[in-house]
């Protein structure tokens, strides 16, 4: 409860509505209540959709799957202790079950030799003089989209998503080498890919 | 340095992971390389507007197919069964004959625990008369002397099957090892329960169950790669 005053001086009662926190609405779902799970969903749909639709470059399944990851939400809320943000604990389900997905699809990491695969530089800029507008994000979103599955994974998980190297080589099972390197040929292949439109 | 040379380290000085020396090299060739520089600033124009991609929409609501999964999920009288047998309809039964004896082994553990636990529960009530008693004795009690045989048994049938195993196929591995985890896990089982109470005969007669099943699990296996 909290007073405020008018114009008349007249102190006025107000009683202040506030919004239920994460933990609070994921305590409610775990017991039971469909509506804080709703309003969960209506919370964080967007993005455990976008993170699904980045990773995997394919709306319908990005779709499946953010139904997939809140139906794992719906079984596993109870275990959702509020140590972390539920956001991080959300988009670590997330992740985990797009990587999941791609594991059962047999998506593997692109083989990069030695040689690398831009031994031809692209010398012409991509447009170094005048800076990126929201078309140019749309047709980032696109070029992310085309790169191959591999690529597209440690692209999203680093600089979209913000994981460090030592994270995704965890979750990937790979060297932070690796990581590095398919990093590299991700974000080259993008310069590439938006060179040409 | 040359061109190819830096741009393969763009992405780590972009991030700042760089040492001081390869800094230093990397950026006196970008002073004097436009090329570079060029492939330098698209880089940081990608990583920068990565980080603020908008957020996306799904084209069609979710919200009434997660509904109706959740409602699935709700546990019913009838749900479990009736979500089982439904799976059965899709499942495409592919087995390989040690596949179906493990099966076989680990469903005749299943069915043996079912028994055990109606014979349980309609063993009578402790009388007077003496009456447990007697229902006790027509449960097979695990005899000591059939345990250390059947331990036996089990010791020779796993070395001979351990040194065959690397000359399996991996499904065949595999089958085998996921069906000997499981009966391992019930005998481990009854052995915490016979801990907790070593006259329950059920637990008894379970942990003998299982001795059996493990016996004809390793002598099935064991054929292979003769």
């Amino acid at each position: 409860m909290a007073y405020i005053t008018n114009t008349l001086t007249m102190p006025v009662t107000v009683e202040r509505i506030q919004p239920a926190s994460d933990t609070e609405l994921a305590r409610a779902a775990a017991a039971g209540d469909s509506a804080a799970f709703e309003r969960l969903y209506e919370q964080h749909h967007r993005r455990v959709y976008s993170l699904c639709l980045r990773m995997l470059g394919h709306g319908s399944q990005a779709e499946d799957l953010t139904q997939e990851v809140f139906l794992q939400v719906y079984k596993k809320i109870g275990s959702f202790r509020g140590d972390s943000a539920f956001t991080t604990w959300l988009h670590r389900l997330t992740v985990n079950q797009v990587l999941m997905h791609l594991r059962r699809r047999g998506v593997k990491l692109e083989h990069t030799s030695e040689e690398g695969d831009f031994t031809n530089v692209v010398e012409t800029p991509l447009q170094s003089t005048r800076r990126i507008s929201m078309v140019d994000k749309l047709a980032l979103e696109k070029a992310v989209s085309q790169l191959p599955p591999g690529y597209r994974t440690v692209f999203v998980l680093h600089d979209v998503e913000g994981y460090e190297h030592e994270e995704i080589s965890n979750l990937l099972d790979v060297s932070i080498g690796t990581s590095k390197s398919q990093l590299h040929k991700a974000r080259m292949r993008l310069r590439e890919l938006l060179t040409k439109r | 340095m040359v061109c190819k040379q830096c741009q393969e380290l763009l992405s780590e000085y972009i991030d700042g992971a760089l040492e001081l020396g390869e800094q230093v090299n990397l950026e006196r060739h970008l002073g004097d390389c436009e090329p570079c520089r060029a492939v330098r600033d698209d880089l940081l124009q990608i990583v920068h507007f990565s980080q603020q991609l908008p957020l996306q929409s799904p084209s069609t609501p979710l919200w009434p197919r997660i509904q109706s999964g959740v409602e699935e999920l709700k546990p019913g009288f009838w749900s479990w069964p009736l979500r089982w047998l439904a799976s059965l309809r899709t499942l495409n039964f592919n087995l390989s004959v040690p596949q179906i004896i493990a099966g076989a082994a680990a469903l005749a553990i299943v069915v043996s625990i079912g028994v055990m636990v109606s014979r349980r529960d309609s063993v009578p009530v402790a009388s007077p008369t003496g009456a447990t008693a007697v229902a006790t004795d027509d449960v097979t009690l695990l005899s000591k002397a059939e345990m250390q045989q059947l331990e036996k048994q089990i010791s020779r049938l796993s070395e001979t099957v351990e040194r065959r195993k690397d000359s399996w196929d991996p499904a065949l591995r595999t089958a085998f090892e996921r069906n000997l985890l499981y009966i391992d896990q019930s005998l481990v089982e009854c052995r915490h329960q016979l801990k907790d109470n070593p006259t329950d005969d059920v637990s008894q007669e379970l942990m003998l169950t299982a001795y059996r099943e493990k016996v004809r699990l390793l002598a099935g296996f064991e054929k292979f790669s003769q």
